[in-house]
């Protein structure tokens, strides 16, 4: 859908800007799905503002993906462009899940304020330059990030108790933790 | 005379030489959480100078649970009720664009039939959703008929898709490979007689409010969102075509049946003294899709094939590994999924990319130099649902 040469692509933002190192990534060989742009994370604004001279014109989406070694940032570009529309992938990854740290675009695609936003609220990537770098969906004051796969939630919020016995559904527990002995056993036995 | 309605700048009074003798202190404002013209539980910070807005600050999550992180420990089937109580006013298009997104991963074939209903569905659906932002649009400019003349037509498609799935507002109707259940010819020919009576209807509101004295007074010229500026901020849908750029995915990119189905795509063209961009246009985009949603609904009815209703899926879903990004044109924009498999029953990411999310981080733009009242109309304009922003 709205595909675009990606092979060009990132051989043009190459030809742009140096540093970007942008390869294109497939889908593994039995996967599926999209194929996108991999650049590197200390490029991405050089190569947005490349983007932006050469005619995509809309970014729709920043979604952050939590991986075992590494933070994903995927831009989900568009050229709205009735004669020539399109639309990819642009993918930057983050090794230090300590102190992730990417710099921010929202000075050329004001979209990126709240989606920077939203992707250091839910993951925890902190975007340098940002004019509003706060949380948007949870509170200013709520710790860690939800999205992030080791995430906890913390036992209390400003002296209140975040999930209190009274208020859990103790009944849909008992039959999820029913539900998976079962199919615990119902595997062991397919095993044997 | 050179008056700021023919300059084609915005109306800006902070900046005249009378006010600036008079300029005070500014007056913050909270306009929500529990507030009838925010249209849910969206708070916006509003710093006033006197009746004018000077900033607007919108402060969301409020309704914020997580749905996201709830689809990581669900399996594919489970997440599609999760979907709809994003946008509860268009659960059938929410569904359908999560739908798309398992089904391009699965390589699965919808049956012909199936897809026709989909769209009939999708088309009702939005039709239902257009009902509700005029309704709730006339009611905060303060006109109250419009609303129940909105909601007596929009519960006749609310009793057939209780009919259909068994639910009045969230539906889990559009499943994996298909749909649910069949729709009967008696329910078809419900859909032609519903059809043939909107259109009347439609005449109706066209001179009960669109031609309205009062009301076009009250959003022509007001809260201009450009271009540029949907470009900028991503804006798509109603906010998008409003400013006059024939951008509909239905068109541009077809999936499903669209691109078999003939219709137009509805711009803001600036006609009965709007400007092309303002709270008007956005109004009249919505008024004139139903039209042609009517159009496509009557070309589905005389096309409908029989046959299956749900294709082969297997019992146990488990994805690919890999990643897409789905959009599709929901009521109030581009609805986006992004689903990130690696390869287990439940998905390793999901992320939705809201239209209302992007047309709300709009308002601090359109704001500044806006009286009060107007920004009130500005917000009801964009027809946001406090449950896909926040998900």
């Amino acid at each position: 859908m709205l595909s675009m040469d990606l092979e060009k692509l990132s051989s043009d933002i190459n030809a742009k800007v140096s540093s970007a190192n942008a390869k294109v990534v497939k889908p593994e060989e039995d996967g599926a799905g999209d194929s996108s742009i991999l650049i590197e994370a200390s490029s991405i604004k050089e190569v947005a503002q490349a983007l932006l001279d050469s005619g995509v014109n809309v970014l729709q989406v920043i979604s952050g993906v939590d991986y075992p070694d590494y933070l994903e940032v995927n831009y989900m570009f568009a050229k709205f462009d009735l004669a020539n529309p399109g639309q990819f992938t642009l993918k930057l990854r983050v090794p230090d899940k300590a102190n992730p740290s990417v710099e921010s675009i929202t000075s050329l695609y004001p979209a990126a304020n709240w989606q920077e936003r939203e992707c250091y609220d839910m993951i925890g990537v902190t975007f340098n330059n940002h004019p509003d770098h706060r949380r948007i969906l949870c509170p200013d004051d709520w710790e860690g990030f939800p999205l992030r796969k080791d995430y906890k939630v913390q036992d209390y919020y400003r002296g209140m108790v975040v999930n209190p016995d009274e208020k859990m559904n103790w009944a849909d527990r008992e039959f999820a933790k029913r539900q998976e002995e079962i199919s615990k056993a119902q595997q062991e036995k397919s095993q044997d | 005379m050179q008056t700021w309605e023919n300059s084609g700048e915005k109306f800006n009074p902070t900046q005249t030489a009378e006010t600036e003798k008079l300029k005070s202190e500014l007056l913050t404002l909270n306009m929500g959480p529990q507030h009838p013209a925010t249209h849910g539980v969206l708070r916006v910070e509003i710093k006033t100078d006197s009746e004018v807005v000077a900033h607007a600050i919108p402060h969301i999550g409020y309704l914020h649970r997580c749905m996201e992180k709830h689809s990581e420990n669900l399996d594919y089937r489970g997440i599609i009720p999760f979907v709809d109580r994003m946008d509860y006013l268009a659960a059938m298009n929410q569904e359908h664009t999560y739908v798309m997104a398992v089904e391009s991963m699965l390589g699965t074939e919808v049956p012909r039939r199936a897809e026709y209903i989909r769209v009939l569905i999708l088309e009702l659906q939005r039709i239902a959703s257009h009902l509700m932002a005029f309704g709730t649009y006339a009611l905060d400019l303060g006109a109250f008929s419009p609303f129940l003349y909105a909601f007596d037509e929009r519960e006749k498609i609310l009793r057939l898709f209780e009919e259909l799935s068994g639910a009045r507002l969230l539906y889990n109707y559009i499943w994996i490979g298909g749909v649910w259940n069949d729709i009967t010819s008696a329910q078809l020919y419900r859909v032609k007689e519903f059809c043939d009576h909107f259109e009347e209807e439609l005449k109706k509101y066209d001179t009960l409010v669109s031609q309205n004295k009062i009301f076009r007074e009250r959003t022509r010229h007001v809260g201009i969102m450009d271009e540029q500026m949907c470009y900028a901020y991503g804006a798509t849908g109603p906010v998008l075509r409003g400013a006059g750029v024939k951008w509909d995915l239905r068109k541009v990119a077809p999936y499903s049946l669209y691109g078999e189905l003939d219709f137009d795509v509805p711009v803001g063209d600036g006609d009965r003294d709007a400007m092309i961009g303002d709270c008007y246009s956005r109004y009249i985009v919505r008024m004139k899709e139903m039209t042609e949603s009517v159009k496509i609904i009557r070309q589905i009815l005389d096309g409908i094939e029989s046959g299956p209703v749900i294709g082969k899926v297997p019992k146990v879903i488990k994805l690919p590994k890999g990643e897409v990004y789905m959009r599709t044109e929901c009521p109030r924009g581009e609805l986006g999924i992004h689903l990130v498999s690696d390869g287990g029953k439940t998905p390793y990411r999901l992320k939705v990319k809201s239209p209302c999310f992007t047309h709300t981080s709009m308002l601090p733009e359109i704001a500044p130099g806006q009286l009060i009242a107007d920004f009130v109309a500005s917000i009801g304009s964009i027809d946001i649902v406090l449950g896909e922003v926040d998900r």
